[in-house]
């Protein structure tokens, strides 16, 4: 993605943020929404804030703007990312897969099938994911 | 992949920061090349081998 569109995708982003943000927060003062909404709300506000003043400091501060691109173009830093992204997602996998077992052994069949419901899932992203990825390169 | 990246950087008494600045990347991943923890894409590698004026040969030692 070029540079300009990534920023004008923030900022769009960030608004949009703000702006549900806002719109929770205002429903739940009409009672329309209950307090877990609002919670919600103002979380994405404070995002919202918080990606602004970023985006502000970046336009006007060349020094964070140069520290920013880097860190954001840096080959190893993707490369980073992306291990990183591997192994959570091994992990999560190892965790969730023991965790369906153990649950079976307590008994508590609920969290048993969200455990090993959640690793089918990610074993069919990652399959789906593999298909596209293999097409694309 | 061995390379003589931090040998050549010496000799031209370029400190990493400019290195890293001039390529556009971090500094912590010039020190990651030069130790040799991190290999660069085809890409870098010629920006590399570009910015000392050598070929990629020169500077990246390849071994089976």
């Amino acid at each position: 993605m070029k540079p300009n569109r990534n920023i004008r995708y923030r900022w769009i982003l960030s608004i949009l943020y703000g702006v549900i943000g806002i719109s929770l927060i205002a429903c739940n003062l009409f009672h329309a929404v209950d307090d877990y909404w609002s919670g919600m709300g103002a979380a994405l506000l404070v995002i919202s804030v918080l990606q602004v003043l970023r985006l502000i400091r970046y336009k006007s501060d060349p020094q964070y703007k140069e520290a920013t691109d880097t860190a954001v173009n840096d080959e190893r830093n993707r490369f980073l990312s992306t291990k990183a992204w591997s192994w959570a997602g091994y992990l999560y996998i190892m965790i969730a897969a023991v965790g369906s077992i153990v649950f079976k052994l307590l008994n508590q069949e609920t969290l048993m099938f969200a455990a090993s419901g959640s690793v089918c899932i990610i074993l069919v992203l990652y399959w789906i994911s593999y298909l596209i990825v293999r097409k694309k390169y | 992949m061995k390379n003589r990246m931090e040998e050549i950087r010496k000799d031209k008494g370029i400190r990493q920061e400019d290195f890293a600045r001039a390529l556009g990347v971090s500094r912590q991943t010039i020190s990651s090349l030069e130790t040799g923890r991190y290999n660069p894409s085809i890409q870098l590698a010629y920006k590399i081998a570009r910015y000392f004026d050598l070929t990629i040969e020169e500077v990246f030692l390849f071994e089976e």
